[in-house]
């Protein structure tokens, strides 16, 4: 573009982003002539790389997914390691389960997937042998894993008594340069120790907000796959799952909560909403101190701490106490009157309207496509037939 | 292969108050699950199971009197000199064992969980973590054990293990404990000197540090040093927090955009 006169123009299509929720954004700084570049909902990463120029080291962390993705404690586990790790180490993680997220913005390097270990199928010894087999090729200089119940726990202390010659810590809640602490003595100590090769991390020892993003390049699961035929023949075995029914479960371990608040006038709506999506109930402080709910289904800050996978916040407007209870769910799907409800900042899917309205009309679809699925198992195993 | 012994690891727990001497739960739970397991076994099976009960550590422990009274008739507790002595002396008592069961996580030490498995390493066994409920495999050929495991979410696992195994037993198994302390009286505790004297060579540990004052942690958290852009940049990132808003449409159409999300995230299966 060439300049005629001394007037200072201004381009019309100076460049802009489109933000997730729709609105465009235009960057001052910014010299090029015409971007529009979508921000997808999945990565929002216009953060500076961390990435190492050249790794001369790598650290591992080890950790099952869930539903294709990680859960906060194992990001917790990739934000330390990116924090901690130095200019030239990489971050390297190993999903055990299929994976079905960009791990970017976790602060990883490398990625390597091996979706046949999913944490569904107990398989200990075949998950030890392969992971052995990715240290012994990576020699990472040291490992992370969450200290969870979904099998990271179980395999951090398989490998850790499976190489008595390296020191570890279990159970770890501070994490820092300098060193680790965990609580010993029954919880009535803290105790520090210097840095380990094998940390197991307690949930919330970090914060998973980075300042940087990584370049989460995917290593070839085929090598993976290769080494995987050296496991040995397994002296455990699977039988299955069970899920315990959604009403019986405690709130504190159910995976999906509907839950009520001062907007929800009609409890047997709810009810019936919750027992469609196989969810347990739960409830704000006012529905429950307006008799509709009994106290054990209060969620919040005197209430219970939940962490569902999936909240549904009916008429709730989302109180600081309330959102204390639910800081550890995935995803909040509000439905409220009123946009500008402090529950609609908190929620990845907000729907503006009347609940009593929205939940109607939900029931009725989800019976709908629960026919539809009926119907289309039935037509394939006719076809099948 | 069917069992004919089995043994529950007892270590000593601490009152959250207090801080005094008393049984560990999670161990009571392991011995209520073995107790059971072998008075159910010597009524269905012909051969004789016998259980005990197997402390490593200080002889003058009042609080194994509650294991006692938690129904353990008799309790072998192993005189060690030293902690780091406490696995190879339980190790080599445990080597004709079948079935090793164990609490998740003791209140007195490191309560790191490693115990089960460093034990379980030596002694070349296998083992299941966080047990519910353990009963005999139905069918003879496997010769094991069948294991219901706890997972989060209301999820359970049954898996099939092969002996000899160590089961370490998860804190919400439904176990009910029962004190009497008639039992307290007539129990036995029987002390042996450990054959070990020192340790074969030592496996490396880390040098811990106990703070005198309980504190909370310290969150790990990223450092920003970053130029003003960048800061705006990252600021404006973390604004973008909050997710999709509905307003538009009928009540039909949003009850839509839900399903679409929950199948789009695979939170639904239909
Ligand atoms: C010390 C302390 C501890 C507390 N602990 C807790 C706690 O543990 N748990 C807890 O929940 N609260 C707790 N609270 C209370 C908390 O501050 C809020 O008062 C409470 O969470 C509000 O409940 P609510 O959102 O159901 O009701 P409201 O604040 O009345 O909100 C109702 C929402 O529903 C919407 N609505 C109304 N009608 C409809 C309709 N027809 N369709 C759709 N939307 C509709 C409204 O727009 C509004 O956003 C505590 C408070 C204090 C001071
Ligand atoms: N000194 C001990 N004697 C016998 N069993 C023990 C001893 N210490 C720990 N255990 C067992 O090992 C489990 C885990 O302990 P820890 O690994 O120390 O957290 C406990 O719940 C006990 O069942």
């Amino acid at each position: 573009m060439t300049e005629h006169h001394n007037i200072k123009r201004i381009n019309p299509r100076r460049a802009y982003e489109i933000m997730t929720n729709g609105v465009k954004r235009i960057t001052l700084g910014l010299n090029s002539d015409y971007v529009a570049h979508e921000v997808s909902l999945h990565q929002t990463s216009n953060k500076p790389l961390r990435s190492p120029k050249k790794a001369e080291k790598r650290v591992l962390v080890i950790a099952h997914s869930e539903r294709g993705t990680l859960d906060d404690h194992a990001k917790q586990c990739l934000a330390a390691a990116a924090i901690l790790a130095d200019a030239e180490t990489a971050v390297v993680a190993l999903v055990l389960g299929e994976l079905q997220e960009d791990l970017s913005n976790a602060g990883v390097d490398e990625v390597l997937v091996m979706d046949t270990l999913d944490y569904q199928t107990f398989q200990p010894d075949i998950e030890l042998a392969f992971v052995k087999n990715i240290i012994t090729s990576l020699q990472p200089s040291r490992i992370f894993m969450p200290d969870n119940l979904i099998g990271d726990g179980d395999l951090g202390r398989r490998l850790i008594a499976s190489q008595p010659e390296k020191l570890a810590a279990t159970h770890v809640i501070e994490i820092n340069n300098a060193h680790i602490a965990n609580y010993q003595l029954g919880g009535n100590a803290i105790a520090l120790a210097s840095f380990p090769y094998i940390v197991l991390l307690a949930p919330d020892a970090a914060d998973t907000s980075l300042p940087f993003s990584a370049s989460a390049l995917a290593i070839d699961p085929l090598t993976a796959n290769q080494q995987m035929r050296h496991a040995q023949t397994p002296s455990y075995a699977s039988l299955g799952m069970q899920t315990i029914d959604a009403a019986k479960i405690a709130l504190e371990e159910a995976d999906f909560i509907v839950s009520a608040g001062n907007g929800v006038s009609n409890v047997q709506t709810l009810q019936t909403l919750a027992a469609a999506l196989d969810a347990a109930v739960g409830a704000s402080r006012v529905a429950v101190d307006d008799g509709k709910f009994s106290r054990d289904k209060q969620i919040g800050a005197t209430g219970k701490t939940v962490s569902a996978s999936t909240y549904f916040a009916i008429g709730i407007s989302g109180a600081l106490q309330h959102l204390q209870g639910i800081k550890d769910c995935r995803h909040v799907i509000a439905i409220n009157r009123d946009h500008s409800a402090a529950i609609v900042k908190r929620a990845n899917l907000s729907l503006i309207g009347d609940a009593e309205e929205i939940m109607q009309a939900l029931i009725s679809a989800i019976a709908e496509a629960k026919i539809t699925a009926i119907t289309d198992v039935k037509l394939a195993t006719q076809e099948a037939a | 292969m069917s069992i004919k012994n089995i043994a529950a690891l007892v270590s000593v727990g601490r009152h959250p108050v207090s801080g005094e001497a008393r049984h560990c739960r999670n161990d009571s739970l392991a011995m209520t699950l073995g107790l059971a397991l072998t008075s159910h076994l010597n009524a269905t099976e012909t051969n004789t199971v016998s259980f005990k009960v197997l402390h490593a550590g200080n002889a003058n422990n009042t609080a194994l009197k509650d294991y006692l009274a938690l129904g353990a008739s008799h309790i072998d507790m192993i005189d060690v000199a030293a902690e780091s002595l406490i696995i190879d002396a339980l190790a080599a008592n445990l080597t004709n064992t079948d079935l090793i069961l164990t609490g998740s996580r003791a209140e007195n030490g490191l309560d790191s969980g490693m115990l089960p498995y460093q034990l379980a390493e030596k002694l070349g066994f296998s083992l299941v973590a966080n047990a519910l409920a353990i009963q005999q495999t139905t069918d003879g050929l496997t010769g094991g054990l069948e294991v219901l495991q706890f997972l989060p979410k209301g999820k359970r696992r049954s898996v099939t293990v092969q002996l000899p195994a160590v089961i370490v037993v998860h804190p919400l198994a439904p176990v009910e404990l029962r004190h009497a302390y008639a039992r307290q009286v007539t129990g036995t505790i029987n002390q042996q000197a450990s054959p070990l004297t020192h340790a074969t060579p030592q496996e490396k540990t880390l040098k811990w540090q106990t703070e005198t004052i309980l504190r909370k942690p310290i969150k790990l958290k990223a450092r920003e040093n970053k130029s003003g852009h960048a800061r705006m940049l990252s600021a404006t990132v973390s604004e973008n927090k909050g997710g999709a808003v509905v307003i538009e449409g009928n009540s039909v159409e949003k009850a839509q955009v839900i399903l679409g999300y929950l199948r789009e995230h695979r939170l639904i299966n239909f």
